[in-house]
């Protein structure tokens, strides 16, 4: 009963959200009507319920059918855990096709992030394709909340999430990762089925296309 | 009294008001964009940006409008002009107009240090389009990194809205930036082997309301979005510069002039945008010391900062000087103090004894006053638009009216180091809070003979090594208080940062010296000044405006009426 | 001689001590393994085969760790406090028969102090003395949030007592006795042959006692879904806030010591102790008959524990009102009822059969009046919200 409840409860969600997405959701919010509003009434309760001793019986039943199904646990350290394509771990910086570091350091990650733990000094780049590269690119892997707010916020798809997620270390300086430590972590992640390159531009404007000794734009969005 | 109609609003110009239709629209809010409009240049509107219907409303009271939009910046407000700025017609010429500047523009916001503050973001957004339709490949243009040694060009970001030329050509007289080619391929440039070096090339960065030209001193050190921004003056010459000082996490890293015809008007010279660096530099005093006393140190084992133990010996020593001899006790101001940390010290040395001598320190005076803009020559050209001072400190005339108030003879400076030099001065304070180099040798030599000698300062120096006692002191981006400049405009400096380390500012010192309770408050000390000193009498309000205020209404403005 | 029974008993006590400490290490194992079951999961798998050495990591993990005594306690209760609380519960066990037993002095006597009349009294009594580990710990922690949780332990305690002892009235009664042995012996004993003298057990005579029992037993052991004083999202952890490492474990130890305590008296008392038709009765003379006896007495405490720790996973916490208006408003007065059943069906000699029907009907009756009294709150409430 309290199954069937929650999925009404759950398709009512889906009919709101498609209702909000259908055109622009102002307008329609605007045009709300009373009949949109999906009151919940506390159930009534019948004298069979209100004994409760049934109820009891009743949930002792369902603990011990439970006690005889199979667990549902992933034995971790011997059974790697099956992570969604989209799962957030440790960060990495990503290399263009010459294995430079991409970022252009426009503070834009280092700027939406809600833990400040990036800390990017840019300087001059010596490469004629690019203004600005960073010198120091540091990441608290501690503060870090992975959030994945940097990766959206990133014009150059340099930073990404990976899916490795167990971070271990014996002190906080060695879990602040730099520029070095975070391409490496791209060398080891970049052909890993579940961290494909999430580029679709790549390089920085059209400045870079044309002035030569640039590298192509890398548009493939598996690995 | 000119009546101008703007979006059906009218707008009352008063009649000795010279305004065009951007600055009269701003009067009511409405924000007519432009580029190549800046209220000191020139016009010549070349950016199409701030085209907007305009017409005029005849004596009968009908309205005929001009068939094709005219730009605004070059439209005098005046009486019966009818101005439309939110139609569909103007509207649609700055969606264009914008997608026509963003043409052959890299779209580099991400790497551009302009990103923040730039209005072409500003404007884009606002008023433009947000898909440009073209197809072809941009124009891409080399950067100048050496168009000077200060300023840096990214070619293809400019809009060509010409500020920087016309300012070189204006203000600077000097002429070195110029636009080569046309048409699409038209591009800021220097004469060859002639980089834009003179000494106000730092304002055209502010000039370029894009990403075009970029400090070099700035480039790439912080994303604008990031800066914290307080008024406050320049301390560099007597010109006092109303600036603002924009900051990160306790670091200043630049100086912006700010518009205020008072004082030098919209810009500021590059040896006071760049000369604050000694606020951060490493020989910064940062601790408290009396020389050759072991220093107590904490759990840590780093020195403990023992401020109330060392003003104490200071302040005991102080009195037991004047007790003895008064005159052998004096201080020496320097004209990079401001006027409320001249008043406190006074106040506190006066109360001690009437007889102990407060001296103004040197004036550092280099050259002459350099007078823009120049001709072809270098000579100056009649009215001068921009001055920079021979005069190169903050306060003289604020100190000295200090000064004249609690001493009525001026005490001669020369005259205090021969008493030092004669060993007739027993104890002293000279309080610096300024850059280096500004007492030389011999006066230094002369001082060191003081047998105690307390030195409140911001640098390690000659001087500093001479003390008995040395007290870190807090520059101009470290505290609240006044500054007077060469015309008597007494202007506020804002307190940016905090001092390094275990620094104390200079008016807390001063009020702990005098045993002092409570915290250092600039505006009721000004209020406070206000009642006690006849001449600082502008400073009843406490607050002095983003503009100063004028402490003698005598010393007559034909600068600003020149300018 | 009399050296001979001291040690028989020093043997017969260190045996039954051991033996409690060590079930209820392995209890807590079981109750981890329970709950991961019944929440589908594997619960400790670990440390040893099927995670068998876990309780053993625990123990040394509380042997251990550092003992941390506050600055802000009161020294001496605080260490007093779970003394008493292992003291106590073991100190019940001490008239719990866990095996038959003869008036014949020769035979191996499965309980510590045998042929004690006023049994079950002595367990009530020492185990209430129980309270006052809650209560000292609470009040000697010098914690708010430890006051809290004593003063509630205080409360549920002294209320759930009532039905509780008074549960047991009927049972002695009919049984005409104190001694566990006998009231077990009586059960065993019911002039029932074979399988039918099953149900010569109180469980079925007196079915509503029995249940009272059991609900007030797991109320004074502080077990789920009575463990309000140490309600971990409101307390933090009730009483034992501050306490740590082998203090914490005393507490936790005689927690579990209560349940088997509990399991044994409910066995004892309702399900027939040592007695189960066809294997072991009163009158069962062969050769290991006693083994038999204890084996089928532990198979029913194990029944028991079971029991209990399926309770914990299933039920919720009860809010405190409703624990106070459970015990006040319900069973304090079916435990009354009861009694004058029993004594009614005793006094005018009816059949014994009438006494499980009337009981159950007295259950039954008891929670559909609650229920016929619940709905007309609720329906009371919408009407005065509408």
């Amino acid at each position: 009963m309290g199954l069937a409840g929650c999925r009404r409860a759950v398709a009512k969600l889906r009919l709101v959200s498609r209702f909000e997405e259908a055109g622009s959701a102002l307008e329609n919010q605007s045009a709300m009507k009373a009949e949109d509003v999906h009151w919940v009434d506390e159930p009534t309760i019948g004298l069979w319920e209100a004994m409760y001793v049934p109820a009891i019986l009743g949930g002792l039943a369902t603990t011990l059918r439970h006690a005889f199904q199979k667990p549902v646990t992933q034995e971790y350290p011997e059974v790697a855990p099956d992570l969604p394509p989209n799962y957030r771990g440790v960060h990495r910086l990503n290399r263009d096709a010459q294995g430079r570091v991409k970022c252009v350091a426009c503070m834009l990650c280092a700027t939406v992030c809600p833990a400040h733990c990036i800390d990017i000094i840019g300087d001059q780049a010596p490469w004629a394709d690019r203004d600005k590269y960073p010198t120091k690119f540091e990441i608290d892997e501690l503060r870090c909340i992975y959030c994945g707010m940097c990766e959206q916020a990133c014009p150059v798809d340099a930073i990404e999430l990976t899916s490795i997620y167990d971070l271990t270390g014996v002190s906080r300086e060695e879990l602040i990762y730099d520029r070095e430590k975070l391409l490496i972590i791209y060398d080891q992640t970049k052909d890993n089925p579940k961290d494909p390159i999430r580029t679709t531009g790549g390089t920085l404007g059209p400045a870079a296309k044309i002035l030569g000794a640039i590298s192509p734009p890398t548009t493939n969005t598996k690995c | 009294m000119a009546i101008v109609t703007i979006n059906g609003q009218d707008v009352e110009i008063g009649d000795n008001e010279r305004l065009n239709v951007i600055q009269a629209a701003k009067r009511i809010g409405v924000e007519i964009p432009h580029y190549c409009w800046h209220p000191a240049l020139s016009v010549v509107a070349s950016c199409r940006m701030c085209l907007v219907e305009l017409g005029e409303k005849k004596p009968d009271g009908s309205v005929s409008m001009q068939p094709k939009l005219a730009p605004a910046c070059q439209m005098p407000a005046k009486h019966g002009t009818v101005v439309v700025t939110d139609s569909t017609k103007v509207k649609q010429a700055q969606a264009t107009n914008l997608e026509y500047l963003l043409l052959n523009h890299p779209l580099d916001c991400p790497t551009c240090d302009q990103a923040g503050e730039c209005f072409l973001q500003d404007y884009s957004y606002r008023f433009g389009r947000s898909a440009s339709r073209m197809e072809e490949p941009k124009i891409l243009r080399a950067d100048k990194p050496s168009i000077g040694d200060q300023i840096t060009l990214f070619t293809d970001r400019c809009v060509m809205c010409t500020r920087c030329v016309r300012f070189t050509r204006e203000l600077s007289g000097t002429s070195e930036l110029q636009v080569i080619n046309r048409g699409a391929l038209a591009e800021i440039d220097i004469y060859p082997g002639q980089p834009c070096n003179n000494k106000l090339a730092g304002n055209v960065v502010d000039l370029c309301p894009v990403g075009a030209l970029c400090s070099k001193d700035f480039l790439y050190k912080q994303r604008v979005w990031w800066l914290k921004t307080r008024e406050s003056v320049c301390p560099n010459c007597s010109t006092g510069c109303s600036i603002t000082v924009d900051q990160n996490e306790e670091h200043v890293y630049r100086l912006r002039p700010r518009s205020n015809p008072q004082a030098q008007g919209h810009f500021m010279c590059d040896e006071g945008r760049f000369g604050f660096k000694y606020v951060h530099a490493a020989e910064r005093l940062t601790r408290p010391a009396i020389k050759n006393e072991s220093v107590s140190t904490n759990g840590n084992g780093e020195v403990a900062p023992d401020w109330s133990r060392i003003l104490g010996r200071v302040r005991q020593v102080f009195s037991q000087h004047t007790e003895e001899d008064p005159n052998g006790v004096a201080a020496i101001f320097s004209p990079w103090m401001t006027c409320e940390d001249a008043y406190l010290l006074a106040s506190w040395l006066r109360s001690l004894s009437p007889a102990v001598r407060l001296a103004l320190g040197p004036i550092p005076i280099v050259g002459e006053d350099d007078l823009y803009p120049k001709d072809w020559r270098g000579e100056p050209v009649q009215p001068p638009r921009f001055v920079i001072r021979a005069e190169k400190c903050p306060n003289r005339r604020g100190v000295e009216a200090v000064l004249k108030h609690f001493q009525q003879a001026e005490v001669e400076i020369g005259a205090l180091f021969d008493d030092a030099r004669a060993g007739k001065l027993h104890a002293a304070q000279v309080v610096h809070p300024g850059p280096g180099g500004w007492l030389n040798g011999d006066q230094i030599t002369a001082l060191a003979r003081v047998p105690f000698l307390v030195v409140q300062g911001l640098l390690k120096s000659d001087l500093s090594d001479a003390a008995q006692v040395v007290l870190p002191g807090a520059s101009f981006a470290e505290k609240d208080g006044t500054f007077v400049n060469h015309a008597g405009l007494a202007q506020m400096i804002k307190r940016s940062i905090r001092c390094p380390a275990e620094g104390y500012t200079d008016a807390r010192i001063f009020m702990e010296l005098a045993g002092h309770t409570g915290l250092f408050n600039a505006r009721l000390l000004r209020q406070e000044m206000a009642r006690e000193i006849p001449h600082f009498a502008a400073f009843a309000a406490g607050d002095l405006g983003d503009q100063g205020v004028r402490l003698d209404a005598s010393v007559a403005s034909q600068e600003v009426a020149a300018r | 001689m009399t050296l001979t029974l001291l040690l028989v008993w020093l043997v017969k006590i260190a045996l039954v001590i051991g033996a409690i400490l060590g079930a209820c290490a392995y209890l807590i194992y079981v109750e981890r393994k329970l709950s991961a079951y019944m929440q589908d999961r594997m619960g400790p798998n670990r440390v040893g085969p099927w995670g068998l050495l876990q309780s053993v990591a625990d123990g040394l993990k509380f042997i251990l760790k550092e003992d941390v005594i506050p600055r802000h306690v009161d020294r001496f209760l605080f260490i007093l406090a779970p003394c008493i609380a292992m003291l106590t519960t073991l100190l019940a066990f001490a008239v719990v028969p866990f095996g038959p037993t003869s008036s014949d002095p020769k035979e191996v006597q499965f309980v510590i102090a045998p042929g004690i009349d006023v049994g079950i009294v002595f367990v009530f009594a020492v185990g209430s003395l129980a309270v006052y580990s809650f209560i000292l710990g609470g009040w000697a922690s010098n914690n708010k949030y430890s006051l809290l949780g004593a003063l509630r332990s205080s409360a549920q305690v002294i209320s759930y007592e009532i039905p509780l002892g008074t549960s047991i009235l009927g049972v002695v009664l009919m049984s005409s006795s104190l001694n566990l042995e006998r009231i077990i012996q009586s059960q065993a004993d019911q002039g029932l042959a074979g399988w039918q003298s099953l149900f010569g057990w109180n469980v079925w005579m007196q079915p509503l006692a029995a249940m009272i029992f059991l609900v007030s037993a797991l109320a004074e052991a502080n077990r789920l879904p009575f463990d309000l004083p140490e309600a971990e999202q409101e307390l933090v952890g009730g009483y034992h806030t501050e306490y740590s490492a082998m203090k914490f474990a005393m507490f936790f130890l005689g927690e579990y010591t209560h349940m088997i305590t509990v399991s044994f008296l409910f066995s004892a008392l309702f399900l027939g102790g040592w007695h189960f038709p066809g294997i072991a009765g009163a009158g069962s003379v062969y050769t290991g008959a006693w083994a038999i006896k204890v084996a089928v007495l532990l198979a029913k405490v194990a029944a028991v524990v079971f029991f209990i720790m399926w309770i914990r996973w299933t039920l919720p916490r009860f809010r405190f009102d409703q624990l106070m208006s459970l015990t006040w408003q319900g069973l304090v007065p079916l435990a009354f009822l009861n009694i004058v059943l029993v004594m009614v069906v005793k006094q005018f000699g009816w059949p014994v059969w009438v006494l499980p029907i009337a009981s159950i009907m007295l259950f039954v009756g008891a929670v559909a009046i609650n229920g016929m009294v619940l709905q007309r709150r609720m329906r009371k409430q919408r009407l005065a919200a509408a």
